[in-house]
């Protein structure tokens, strides 16, 4: 069955930074999510270029839509533009980092 | 991912213990003692290079290649420096305890090998940045004056055994230490800042146009100090290399407070908190000395001066620094060999797990009353009171880098 974006979404909840303690999808960084024949698509952003944690990121995404979708093709596009913003993170986000 | 960093910063997490358990076995009397003698110079070059200097260069194999995003130009080329350089500077260290001049030589020369091929692999790996910022700029001239640094040394090695320019070892010595801090220290600290702060602050919209300004300024300090040195130029030199670097300090803390206003993570972790009071303390004494020489720069380079300054200095900011940021490097870089793979795994602990932050905040508080009463020692030449502050502080050093090293087992 064909995963939809917000399916794809809840999944990518799992994955979190583990320097801030929380998901890549309350904290923005997840631009497109989407399901196509043969792959799943996930376009998405850090917050800041050169992060230490890109290559651990990129893998946990690929491990955790492997294996809730039974897919084995996942691309993960990173990208900078539009550069990430604080404000991009949801209100969850912002209450666990103490945003202000 | 590679284990260079770990290597590195393992080995400089020995060095740290085994300077603090030489400073034990003194008392830290050696402070007190002629620096510029065989027990002197084991202990500086212990804390200098088996410490301070090792910790950096696995954070540059850590960071460089992430800010530059690349990989290493050369895991080999590594790998070669790190045993030739350990291996170097056992040697050294052994030849300056025993006072044994060939086994001097030998490390030596071997350590500054090591450092030689240090500066090829990063001078070979920044090479390929797609883009130049204050970050690479300030670590390709920090690993610049180490290899001048470890230059000059080595000169003044060759001035030991043959005279060849025995009027010239003050300036040799003046320009080796000048180098060392300064240069590659304070460029490589100040550097990875731009960096590490804003990382663990999640700050954001803050310029950047005052790490030019800081890059600048740091590299006339040394320039001019440097060069000052080797010229025996006036004191009045020095006093305004002091200047140019006190300008810079302060720039530079004024950047740190402007990262950290911009910050929308509130508490960035107590390593780093303390790496931004340790800087404002940093700029503030770099301001006073500055106003206190004035009225007589000979006393820069008044024995007692050097000894109180090269203290604060390398203890009160570079260790102190390094001591901190190592609160994150350190899980960082166990967080990521241990669990990288596992991330979004059920279970999977998060960095903040790895090492306790209260534990942190109170061995570093300890650390900074112990660096500010050895200091007070200093100042007042009480001798009871370096030896007790300095012993209180290296059994409290000694709690802390064995908390770090906890983390491995996590």
């Amino acid at each position: 069955m064909e995963a939809s974006p917000m399916q794809i979404r809840d999944w990518l909840k799992e994955v979190y930074d583990p320097e801030l303690g929380v998901n890549i999808v309350d904290l923005g960084l997840v631009y497109e999510a989407r399901q196509e024949p043969d792959r799943i698509y996930v376009q998405m952003t850090l917050t800041t270029p050169g992060c230490p944690l890109h290559d651990t990121i990129i893998g946990s995404v690929k491990w955790v839509l492997a294996e809730k979708s039974g897919q084995s093709n996942i691309e993960v596009d990173m990208v900078w533009e539009p550069q990430w913003k604080p404000s991009m993170m949801s209100e969850e986000a912002k209450q666990v980092l103490g945003y202000f | 991912m590679s284990r260079l960093p770990f290597y590195f910063i393992v080995t400089g997490m020995v060095g740290f213990v085994l300077y603090q358990a030489a400073s034990l076995l003194t008392l830290t009397g050696w402070i007190g003692e002629e620096l510029r003698g065989p027990s002197g110079w084991f202990h500086i070059h212990l804390f200098v290079l088996g410490w301070a200097t090792m910790l950096a260069m696995g954070a540059v194999y850590q960071l460089i290649p992430v800010v530059v995003q690349t990989i290493v130009y050369s895991e080999r080329l590594g790998y070669f420096h790190y045993i030739i350089f350990t291996t170097g500077l056992a040697g050294l260290l052994y030849g300056f305890i025993a006072s044994q001049i060939n086994w001097i030589a030998i490390g030596a020369s071997a350590a500054f090998v090591g450092i030689l091929s240090f500066g090829w692999n990063m001078y070979m790996t920044l090479r390929r940045a797609a883009r130049w910022n204050a970050i690479t700029i300030s670590a390709a001239c920090s690993i610049v004056y180490l290899v001048l640094t470890g230059l000059s040394g080595m000169l003044m090695g060759i001035n030991f055994a043959t005279a060849w320019w025995i009027d010239g070892h003050d300036n040799l010595f003046g320009a080796h230490i000048w180098m060392g801090t300064i240069g590659w220290f304070g460029l490589l600290i100040t550097g990875f800042s731009y960096k590490m702060l804003p990382m663990f602050y999640l700050a954001h919209n803050y310029s950047t146009k005052p790490q030019t300004i800081i890059l600048l300024l740091w590299n006339a300090a040394v320039i001019v100090g440097a060069a000052t040195f080797l010229a025996d130029g006036s004191t009045w030199l020095i006093w305004f290399a002091l200047l140019i670097l006190t300008a810079a300090a302060a720039v530079y803390n004024v950047h740190l407070l402007r990262i950290r206003r911009s910050r929308h993570k509130r508490h960035p972790g107590s390593g780093i908190q303390w790496s931004v009071y340790c800087s404002i303390a940093f700029g503030s004494l770099l301001a006073v000395w500055l106003a206190v020489s004035v009225y007589s720069p000979d006393m820069l380079l008044h024995e007692d001066a050097i000894r109180i300054a090269g203290w604060l200095y390398l203890s009160g900011w570079v260790s102190f620094t390094i001591l901190s940021y190592a609160s994150k490097i350190i899980p960082f870089l166990w967080w990521t060999y241990r669990y990288g793979k596992q991330a979004g795994k059920p279970g999977t602990p998060l960095m903040a797990d790895m090492l306790s932050d209260k534990h942190v905040h109170v061995s570093l508080s300890a650390m900074a009353a112990g660096i500010l009463l050895v200091t007070i020692g200093m100042l007042f030449g009480s001798q009871w009171m370096i030896e007790l502050a300095g012993t209180a502080l290296s059994a409290g050093s000694l709690v802390y880098i064995s908390l770090a090293a906890l983390v491995f087992t996590r």
